[in-house]
């Protein structure tokens, strides 16, 4: 089973999308999701605003989680000069390349400010606590604040793709070396930026409620359902388009994140849970008791259950990790969990009484979902499959797990 | 593959087996592939470090090692979780911060923490008791130029339990892999 | 070392890997290289830093005896300040081990190959930082005749420990930690026992390193158990070094005091431990590689490495104060808010800036691979790293308790000379222990080392460099 040399350089034409794949039709099946779900979630706001306002919300953060847990991969393995994710990147870099229109997305959560944050009321100032928070907390500020996180996000995605492309056309290996020099600062920018985000449009859902852990935890469900994510587009492309290129030890090692960070997911989760839960201080523990009573208790259970115990096991042998398959149902998993814990985040607020998946929730889906498939199914398309120009891919196509 | 047998005993005849020396990984590694293709079962490569890929050069199955150590992995944290919960909720409830009795969040660190001990413990003594070591005498050692196989030298050793071995033969086959030297070690 | 050759160590190619042992030496001269020194008579260097170590070992012995009969009134803890250098010098050492962990498992599993120039010293250093970080709350608790207590054995009381304090968790965390690390370090270590065994040139030599090398005679069946067992080991010690500082955060972060209960905190520990750990490394490994001859072996490219770990975890810290400190004002609890002005600026707050400055201020300048590169500069801030991270721990601890919620309890802490000579003490059972160390173990895994060369590999063609391409990982 030792692989032989790669060959030559390969070209760009021989690893563009075959016409008529699925992933070639992303873009059109895509925006017409986008189109349906967008016409249900117009007629849904008519009548019941405050629940579209969160069905919306929902949808946008499990899309966006799951484009900024792209580019802090993409950022990582610059910063780090890693070799053996060369021959994914391009997929990677499809995923991260739709953060500019995450901006456009942002503006019904904009629009709906009313009815999800309370601190955004007028009422709200005469309750003292979010008077106190007023300085921070106020629609003016909230605003500058989403400019700059989506000016900061467009930036960096734009840069890192179109070096990485430039690359395909003969740029050279300087490219290389300027998007490693920048990483580092980019990445502090990245977790700044996130951590306020996820402050801003999460946390203060619940503007009495506050955590510490809040960026980090935030940060480790969008790293583990970028993974999933991941892992059901290069699979496709390991045993399609790219068979040969992009090899199970690929596929493998993307598993073997997987598994690491559903991990690294629980510890976090748990961590903010049970210090919480210790104290037992009821201005803090305010966040879980609506979380673990009535419907929702349920969903913390499948969470707990779901988003660790079955995927620590499921993941845990290289048997799975090496059958894309078995690998690809893990990440379809890992992918709905994430879906449930954003969803187990945000709902809670407008349906304290348990979770009910209706229509507008399913609506939004379809809308923001759609135009992210969309993003990715384009920005595929555009490029080649495989950073053809890195100076590294040899390496990477050649790698083996061990 | 058979394994070396449990009890460490002298095979019959002279000879321990035939012994041969190469001075490079390269060497070896093409050398192994050529004795596991000639069907022999009863031996074994030494190096100074572990050679990437010498296991399938040598028909190796992959190690038992991550499903003892699963096991007691298990072991230990239903160990820790179980008497957690006996001292806490069976034998000497008390309440303490409020708490219930069976407050398991809390059990946590302590199941993990056992878990590992177990799990860890089992690698370590998992992987001594199948390589059966400590092994503190074995005909090898009695090669002066096996002192070598610590340092920077790769050896081929082919047991005489071998069906396939005859001191004669089998020294001349590992000569014509290219091996630096081939000698017999002595059974005593 | 020639300026053309550190030259070329500090280059970074874009299309290949860089060359990790300098000289290109033959497996027999890394060997050499290593044993050697353990092999000769001991040089008068090493007694330099080995009795001064000593003779501070001698002065733990005494301060801890006198503590023993005395009390724990001898150390400056009053009301409200119960706990001060004591805790802080246990997570002092905690943190430290947990940066020989990190290198022998986190990295292995990153497929880090420079980690195998340093990993057999960080691995010591973790036990050693352990043995002095499970003293402190072994001779804290004041009634240390009955410290059986804290272990679930079945007594005529019919008690138990309460398995829901953290101080029990810290109890069998550090303990796991311990034990699980020394069963790392010693199965790294057979390869290289076997080796000294070999090479030992008098028979005392020969049976001490032979009875620990267990019969180790390099079998490839036996390498690939081991392998097996040391992916194993490294894949149970990640989650292991998380959960074991987490634990120690918890001590705090379950109270409900402004400044100790918030949820951050177990990752906090955890990226603070790596970095004052891996400036420990970096302080040991500057003296030992130039005592050693080692520069070939542990080259400035490994402290660039090592100083960007450095820069990473403390922008992880200075990350958690920055959340902290905005979460403070967010809450609205003016109990949160006056504990973090109070620590900026209340009777504290030189503790609190030196704090700031060694660990958020003077690593900035680890941006600079001057300033990654350079001895001197290394060297400097390595130990400005540990003050400000020992001051990290004692800032929080004495911050939240002596001001607490009730001023008319409010007090200050001052250490008497008993807390100075345990932390003193301290340091010289760590130094002696590592001195011992390298005086009898190899202070290099000299197998793993080898596996780096690239003539290790089996495809290795002399003149083509590494080959990729044939099947085989290559990773930095």
């Amino acid at each position: 089973m030792t692989s032989h040399a790669p060959s030559a350089a390969i070209r760009p034409e021989q690893v563009a999308l075959p016409a008529g794949s699925l992933l070639a039709r992303l873009p059109v099946l895509g925006a017409g999701l986008f189109g349906l779900g967008l016409v249900l979630s117009v007629v849904f706001r008519s009548s019941n605003p405050r629940g579209f306002a969160f069905a919306w919300l929902n949808a946008y953060l499990f899309c966006l989680t799951l484009a900024l847990g792209g580019l802090f991969f993409l950022l990582i393995q610059r910063a780090t000069q890693a070799g053996w994710s060369i021959a994914v990147r391009r997929p990677v870099e499809a995923v991260v390349g739709t953060l500019p229109l995450f901006f456009l997305l942002f503006i019904p959560v904009w629009l709906s400010m009313g009815d999800l944050y309370p601190w955004s009321l007028p009422a709200a100032a005469h309750d003292p606590l979010l008077k106190w928070k007023a300085p921070y907390l106020n629609t003016s500020f909230f605003t500058v604040r989403a400019i700059i996180y989506f000016v900061l996000w467009s930036a960096l995605a734009l840069y890192y793709t179109r070096a990485s492309a430039s690359q395909d056309r003969g740029a050279g290996n300087g490219p290389t070396v300027a998007m490693r020099r920048f990483a580092p600062p980019a990445i502090l920018l990245l977790a700044l930026t996130q951590t306020f985000a996820a402050i801003d449009w999460a946390m203060s859902l619940s503007p009495k409620w506050y955590s510490t852990m809040w960026g980090v935890y935030f940060f480790a469900g969008a790293f583990v359902g970028f993974f999933g994510l991941l892992l059901l587009l290069v699979i496709p492309l390991q045993r399609g388009a790219l068979h040969g290129i992009v090899t199970i030890e690929h596929v493998h090692d993307t598993g073997k994140h997987l598994f690491a960070f559903t991990c690294f997911w629980a510890y976090i989760a748990f961590c903010q849970f049970f210090l919480i839960w210790y104290g037992n201080i009821p201005e803090e523990t305010a966040y879980y008791q609506v979380r673990i009573h009535g419907g929702w208790k349920t969903i913390s259970a499948v969470l707990a259950i779901g988003h660790f115990i079955i995927p620590f096991f499921y993941l845990m042998g290289r048997t799975v990790k090496r059958k894309p398959a078995l690998l690809a149902i893990g990440a379809a998993w890992i992918l709905l969990m994430h879906l449930l814990d954003i969803a187990w985040i945000v709902l809670p607020v407008s349906h304290p009484e348990g979770l009910s998946i209706g229509a507008v929730e399913i609506a939004c889906y379809l809308a923001v979902g759609g135009a992210f498939l969309a993003g990715i199914g384009w920005n595929l398309k555009r490029q080649a499959l495989v950073p053809t120009g890195d100076p590294r891919l040899r390496e990477s196509l050649a790698f083996e797990v061990s | 593959m058979p394994q070396l047998p449990m009890v460490a005993s002298l095979p019959p005849g002279p000879y321990y087996g035939a012994l041969a020396e190469f001075a490079t990984p390269a060497d070896l590694y093409h050398a192994c592939e050529q004795v596991r293709d000639a069907g022999y079962r009863r031996w074994d490569a030494h190096t100074p470090f572990p050679v990437h890929g010498l296991d399938r050069a040598m028909g190796m199955r992959r190690s038992p090692m991550p499903f003892i150590v699963l096991g007691m992995a298990l072991l230990g944290a239903a160990a820790g979780f179980g008497l957690q919960y006996w001292v806490h909720s069976v034998e000497y409830p008390l309440t303490i911060s409020g708490k219930p009795y069976f407050a398991w969040p809390a059990y946590v660190p302590i199941t993990f923490e056992l878990g590992i001990l177990f799990g860890s413990l089992g690698a370590v003594f998992g992987m001594l008791g199948l390589n059966q070591l400590p092994m503190h005498w074995h005909p090898l050692f009695s090669s002066a130029p096996f002192e070598k196989a610590s340092d920077d030298t790769f050896f081929i050793s082919i047991e005489s339990w071998d069906p396939k071995f005859e001191p004669e033969k089998t020294r001349q086959f590992l000569q014509g892999l290219g091996a630096r030297r081939v000698e017999l070690v002595a059974s005593e | 070392m020639p300026p053309e050759a550190e030259a070329a160590v500090l280059d970074n190619p874009v299309d290949r890997r860089p060359e990790l042992i300098l000289r290109s030496p033959t497996f027999k001269a890394i060997t050499d290289a290593v044993v050697d020194p353990i092999e000769k008579p001991t040089p008068l260097g090493w007694w330099f830093f080995f009795l001064p170590a000593v003779a501070l070992l001698g002065l733990l012995g005494v301060a801890v005896s006198w503590l023993f009969w005395e009390g724990i009134g001898i150390w400056g803890l009053n009301v409200p300040v119960g706990w001060a250098w004591d805790i802080t010098n246990f997570v002092f050492w905690v943190g430290i081990g947990h940066a020989g962990t990190l290198i022998s498992a986190i990295l292995y599993l990153l497929r880090q190959r420079w980690r195998t120039s340093i990993n057999r010293a960080a691995e010591a250093m973790t036990i050693f930082a352990v043995m002095c970080a499970l003293l402190f709350p072994g001779i804290h608790v004041g009634r240390v005749w009955v410290a059986y207590w804290m272990f679930p054995l079945p007594n005529q009381m019919g008690t138990w420990p309460n398995f829901r304090s953290p101080l029990l968790w810290d109890v069998f965390a550090v303990s796991v930690y311990g034990t699980v690390s020394a069963l790392f370090w010693y199965v790294g270590l057979i390869p290289d026992l076997a080796t000294m065994r070999d090479r030992a040139k008098t028979k005392i030599r020969r049976i001490a390193y032979g009875i620990f090398a267990l019969g180790w005679r390099g079998s490839n069946r036996h390498w690939s158990n081991y392998e097996s067992a040391y992916l194993l080991l490294a894949a149970m010690s990640t989650p292991l070094v998380l959960s074991v500082h987490s634990i120690v955060s918890m001590d705090f972060a379950v109270s409900q005091l402004p400044g100790w209960h918030t949820t951050i905190f177990p990752p906090y520990f955890v990226a603070g431990a790596i970095f004052s750990g891996f400036a420990m490394v970096i302080t040991l490994m500057v003296i030992c590689r130039t005592a050693f001859k080692l520069e070939h072996i542990i080259t400035i490219r490994h402290f660039d490495y090592m100083a960007k770990v450095i820069l990473l975890t403390g922008s992880m810290v200075g990350y958690a104060y920055g959340m902290e400190f905005f979460t403070a004002w967010y809450s609205g609890n003016p109990y949160e808010m006056f504990t973090f002005t109070n620590r900026a600026l209340g009777p504290y707050a030189w503790a609190y800036w030196t704090m700031i400055s060694c660990n958020v201020l003077f690593p900035q300048v680890f941006w600079f691979k001057r300033a990654r590169t350079s001895i001197p500069i290394l060297f400097l801030l390595s130990i400005l790293v540990n003050i400000g991270m020992w001051f990290e721990r004692f800032v929080i601890i004495v911050t939240s308790l002596h001001r607490g919620f009730l001023p008319s309890s409010w007090g200050y802490f001052r250490p008497t000379i008993w807390d100075v000579s345990c932390l003193l003490g301290s340091f010289g059972l760590f130094f002696t222990m590592f001195c011992l160390f390298v005086r009898f173990v190899p202070m290099v895994a000299t197998a793993e080392v080898k596996t780096v060369l690239p003539q290790a590999d089996p495809h290795y063609q002399p003149g083509r460099g590494h080959a990729f391409g044939a099947g085989h990982t290559e990773t930095v």
